[in-house]
């Protein structure tokens, strides 16, 4: 029984780490309609833009924080500008593979600039474990799962009561009405991509200080496309709650399936939650449901 | 349009077999002097390239610090035919073609998996190859393809008979949890635990797998905590294993169960990776470390300053400096066969018969263990040291230890 | 299709004809002689690169038959392409069929799993259904490695060379003319479903799937067939490929491949026959370009940063996939086609 409390732990922990990277998901969605399939190249060349920051020049924390947050706003901008301005009003199909292509381009990038294929960022979270009844959780997991609630608040506010949230979600809704109205459009596609690429960029430092800087981020940036579609492309509650889901199956399903079936039927969870989801609730749990007309 | 468009039209057809035909013109090239090629894959970029370009720059330095230094082989150069095969199995097949292509007289490669995409080509054609990191279906049954140092399954073998002989120290039969990347790496080893651990008097208690993308393992180490091991082995990559350490410290495991890595993890980025948690773990590795006496340290240690400094510290230079040595040794071996002036009458087939199945005992400069053929073995190198990690360094705890020779091909789970 | 001035279509089988003047008829003559004549030309490398072209413009042509003309983005292509390797191997190692009767298996195989998972794709589309491609992917590939027992799990499996009629097709000749047999056959497979009854379906279904079903296309059997039928291609180029490595193993089918292949068609161009063929070709020669090219920098320039040969391959594709995107979004065959019709114009310039 005390197996279960620890499966549970560490999955609604590691589940709110996934719910970061789908933060920054839903936000691009919510905004302009893209999917992001480069989500997971970003977090890598964040999180090695951090290792650079941290590591290789030496600089201070906060300094290299700052830095790194600087950079996603900057990066943010130029990936929208350059090849997503271009692309406005083009079928879906050209939408993702432009971001295929940025994905390419991403990873090449990282190859280009570190060669290293594994390293660790100096540790950011004290290092003591924290005891829960009989199960123990790393800090680093509890902060990323707070600083995740924290994004989530900051996010649900914004969208719902700052102008720019509000004309965001218009122009998901409507771009041609916004345009009426005499919405800066291609504003709002700038800020979307910087805002969703510090987040990209928060969850990358995140999981590179739980488990160091590999290849690895861009696979976990794949699963965190399953929480996406269990809570809905367009729903930040989804994705926060839809992690810890797909965190509990991991590790609550795997945990008692491991046993009984294959050694390694944890890695195939979220994939096959995808393909239910598909099957029986294909919007997700607090996705809207698009209604089309001819 | 008339005759203006019978000339478009010729134009057109003209030049579209131009362009047909130079591919002819690109393949054809001509050679200068007498040389002894051999054929290099090399995984130099693609998601191998942390490990392919150190590799590549260690044979290749060495090569040329052959053929610079010490005049090749018997005043003949040595002509390292190389390519980047991207880390990819499509690439890797096709460059063997390339290389018989070429006449080189042999081919090597870095990864298992490269050689296993070469290894049917290769072995089609009686054209001999070496591959540096391997693993059992490269060798097992054992044809044309030879492995140069101990694969994941050896890096078992050696650490449970290490760990039998030195550490074990209750009566009856230890018991053993196994954490496998969920690749050949750690299927290597979980292979040779089935064939070998009755053998040896070691009993498996739990078998665990990851992905090499894993954040956390606590849930499959707690249940590994309920099976009560005293022996827990990971056969996987340095940022797993460091996950595993971390965990296995916070859920209480360590300290207090023995600890082995395998040795595709036991590098300083094991060490970087996990900080503390890796205090007091074993490992096993083939090869020396930098700054070791040893006859090939210096010359080594000069060319990698000067050519590739980057690469300094890094435990694949050694291993493929060490491969360097060995070619040049199979060649030597060959040439000294059929006398310096009738070079032109070697073959793939007289090389593997005198260069390769003629080793005998041949130390690459002390870097790794000794090489040596013998019948129905396909491994050359076979020994590994055993390091402990202590205060943040890997501290050596053996001489070279042979790990023992497991025949798969014997059992009919093997390749299933 | 656009036709040389002077020439008329007076009856249907004129307009429906593929090689409608003589002049073309003779081009299509002078081509095959040149593609066959090609393995007396070449060396063993470039015919093994020749066989690589053939086979990706076998799964292209599914991939082209699925997106371009059906619209159902699907980016799990490798994973089908594996079923087929796996089932073509499984079959001719352990249970030791013949050639043809495993390759067609093998494509059934993988027609049929790709009809499974593209039974999403009656309810939803575009983003949603590549996503579940994708789920499609790392469940065929988790399987794979699995399933121990049948496909040899992470040790992979070996493959027997094939042997039709007598002829090993060990070598790189012998599977040159094997594959380029079997890929002239797909495509003209591909040109007459895009210009019959299916293919208009297809069309329609791509266009506005609820317009067509309005109109009596029955979406479910259509989509589902287009799956089956991209897929089944993408089942022979498994065995194919299976036959030309020799060894598989799960490893050789990776995300990347599948991207790889929605980069083809699209820089070949969507929707077309010839799209996957110019892709595939651009693609695969610019992979070789960057090989060849990145050592020879290297040497000339050594200043350059460690990571300049790993990065450059991948950075060049992603940066030709977008700029292709942006500047001809339409791909190589709608430049082939301006080029026809401008030659074909010239001295005037429209």
């Amino acid at each position: 029984m005390s197996e279960l409390l620890q499966y549970v732990i560490t999955g609604v922990t590691v589940g709110m780490v996934y719910s970061l990277i789908a933060l920054s998901f839903v936000l691009i969605w919510k905004s302009s309609g893209v999917a992001n399939l480069a989500l997971g190249q970003m977090v890598l060349v964040f999180s090695w833009f951090t290792y650079g920051m941290l590591v290789q020049a030496g600089l201070p924390l906060w300094l290299g924080l700052g830095l790194v947050v600087l950079f996603s706003l900057g990066m943010g901008w130029l990936i929208e500008r350059a090849a997503l301005r271009p692309l406005i009003g083009q079928p879906i199909l050209s939408l993702i593979a432009v971001t295929l292509g940025l994905a390419f381009f991403i990873e090449g990038l990282v190859s280009f600039i570190w060669p290293r294929s594994v390293a660790a960022l100096p540790r950011i979270f004290p290092e003591d474990v924290i005891h829960i009844g009989t199960a123990v959780v790393s800090q680093e997991y509890l902060w990323a799962a707070g600083i995740s609630l924290m994004l989530f608040a900051v996010l649900s506010f914004y969208f719902k009561y700052s102008r720019m949230g509000i004309a965001m979600r218009a122009t998901a809704d409507d771009q041609l009405a916004v345009q009426a109205c005499g919405v800066p459009v291609t504003r709002i596609f700038s800020r979307s991509w910087m805002f969703a690429a510090v987040l990209a960029a928060v969850g990358g430092v995140l999981m590179a200080s739980i488990g160091g800087i590999t290849h690895g981020l861009v696979e976990t940036g794949l699963k965190s496309f399953s929480v996406v579609i269990l809570g809905g492309l367009n729903s930040f509650l989804g994705a926060i709650l839809a992690g810890p889901i797909i965190g509990l199956a991991e590790n609550v399903g795997g945990g008692y399936l491991t046993p009984l079936t294959w050694p390694g039927v944890k890695e195939v969870i979220p994939f096959i939650i995808i393909v239910i989801v598909m099957f029986v609730k294909p919007y997700g749990l607090f996705g809207e449901e698009r209604i089309e007309r001819i | 349009m008339g005759s203006t468009g019978k000339l478009k039209k010729l134009s057109l057809v003209l030049a579209s077999l131009l362009i047909l035909v130079t591919p002819l013109l690109v393949s054809g090239c001509g050679q200068a002097e007498a040389s002894l090629k051999v054929g290099l894959s090399i995984p130099f970029t693609g998601p191998a390239a942390e490990k392919g370009r150190p590799m590549g720059d260690g044979v290749l330095d060495c090569i040329k610090y052959i053929n610079e230094e010490m005049g090749g082989i018997e005043g003949i150069p040595i002509e390292a035919v190389w390519r980047d095969t991207q880390y990819d199995s499509a690439r890797a097949a096709n460059f063997v073609n390339e290389f018989m292509d070429k006449g080189c007289l042999f081919f090597t490669t870095c990864a298992s998996k490269e050689m296993a995409a070469s290894m049917e080509i290769a072995n089609r054609n009686d054209f001999p190859g070496f591959t540096v990191f391997s693993s059992p279906v490269c060798i097992h049954p054992p044809e044309h393809i030879y492995a140069q140092m101990p694969d994941y399954g050896d890096s078992w073998a050696a650490f449970a008979k290490y760990y039998m002989e030195n550490i074990w120290e209750g009566a009856g039969k230890p018991r053993m949890a196994l954490h496998l990347l969920n690749n050949p790496t750690g299927s290597g080893a979980s292979d040779a635990a089935r064939a070998l651990a009755d053998e040896l008097g070691i009993e498996i208690v739990a078998t665990e797998e990851h992905a090499a993308t894993t954040l956390s393992e606590i849930e499959s180490l707690s249940r590994i905590k309920a099976a009560n091991p005293d022996v827990l082995f990971i056969s996987s990559t340095p940022q797993p294993t460091s996950i595993i350490l971390k965990n296995a410290r916070e859920l209480g495991i360590t300290p207090g169960v023995t600890v082995g890595c395998g040795h595709a993890s036991f590098t300083q980025a094991l060490i970087d990776l996990s900080g503390n948690a890796a205090e007091g773990v074993y490992g096993v590795f083939p090869t020396v470390n930098w700054g070791d006496d040893v006859e090939a340290m210096e010359k080594m240690t000069e060319y990698c300053l000067e050519y590739h400094p980057d690469d300094y510290g890094n435990m694949d230079y050694i291993t493929c400096w060490a491969e360097g040595l060995v070619i040049a040794e199979i060649l030597r071996l060959a040439v000294e066969h059929v006398g310096v002036d009738n070079i032109d009458q070697l073959t793939p087939q007289i090389v593997e018969e005198y260069g390769f199945k003629g080793l005998d005992n041949f130390d690459p400069g002390g870097l790794h263990g000794p090489v040596s053929y013998s019948a129905g073995d396909n491994r050359l190198a076979k020994a590994v040291r055993v390091f402990q990690v202590n205060g943040g360094e890997m501290v050596p705890q053996t001489g070279w230890v042979n790990a023992p020779a497991i025949l798969y091909e014997d059992f009919d789970w093997f390749g299933q | 299709m656009d036709l040389p001035a002077g020439i008329r279509n007076f009856t249907y089988a004129q307009d429906m004809a593929i090689f409608r003047t003589r002049w073309q008829w003779v081009m299509l003559v002078v081509f095959i002689l040149a593609l066959f004549s090609a393995p007396l030309l070449l060396n063993n490398y470039w015919l093994g690169i020749a066989n690589l072209i053939g086979i990706s413009v076998i799964a292209a042509t599914g991939l082209n038959i699925l997106i371009g003309y059906c619209g159902q983005l699907s980016l799990g292509h490798a994973g089908f392409i594996a079923v087929g390797a796996y089932a073509y191997a499984i079959m001719v190692s352990r249970f030791e069929w013949p050639f043809l009767a495993a390759m067609v298996f093998a494509g059934v195989v993988a027609g049929l799993t790709g009809l499974l998972f593209g039974i999403p794709s009656v309810r939803v589309k575009g983003f949603y259904l590549a996503i579940s491609t994708i789920a499609a992917h790392f469940i065929i590939i988790w399987v794979i490695n699995q399933w121990s027992s049948l496909t040899g799990g992470y040790n992979g499996i070996g493959v027997p060379a094939a042997n039709l009629f007598g002829v090993s097709f060990a070598g790189q000749k012998n599977q040159f003319y094997l594959i380029f047999v079997i890929t002239v056959i797909v495509i003209f497979m591909a040109k007459n479903i895009a210009r019959t009854r299916l293919g208009r379906a297809f069309v329609a279904v791509r266009d506005n799937d609820l317009a067509a079903e309005v109109m009596g296309i029955n979406l479910f059997r259509y989509k589902l067939l287009a799956f089956f039928i991209g897929c089944f291609l993408a089942g022979i180029a498994g065995s194919l490929m299976a036959n030309w490595i020799g060894y598989l193993n799960a490893e050789n089918f990776t995300l990347n491949e599948s991207i790889l292949y929605i980069g083809m068609i699209i820089i070949g161009g969507l929707g077309t026959t010839i799209g996957p063929i110019l892709g595939v070709v651009f693609i695969r020669l610019l992979q070789e370009g960057v090989n060849s090219i990145s050592p020879l920098v290297e040497g000339w320039i050594p200043a350059l940063p460690s990571g300049f040969t790993a990065g450059l391959g991948p950075m060049v594709f992603g940066l030709v996939i977008v700029l292709f995107l942006i500047l001809e979004p339409r791909g190589l065959a709608h430049r082939w086609n301006l080029f026809k019709a401008s030659y074909r114009l010239w001295p005037f310039s429209y």
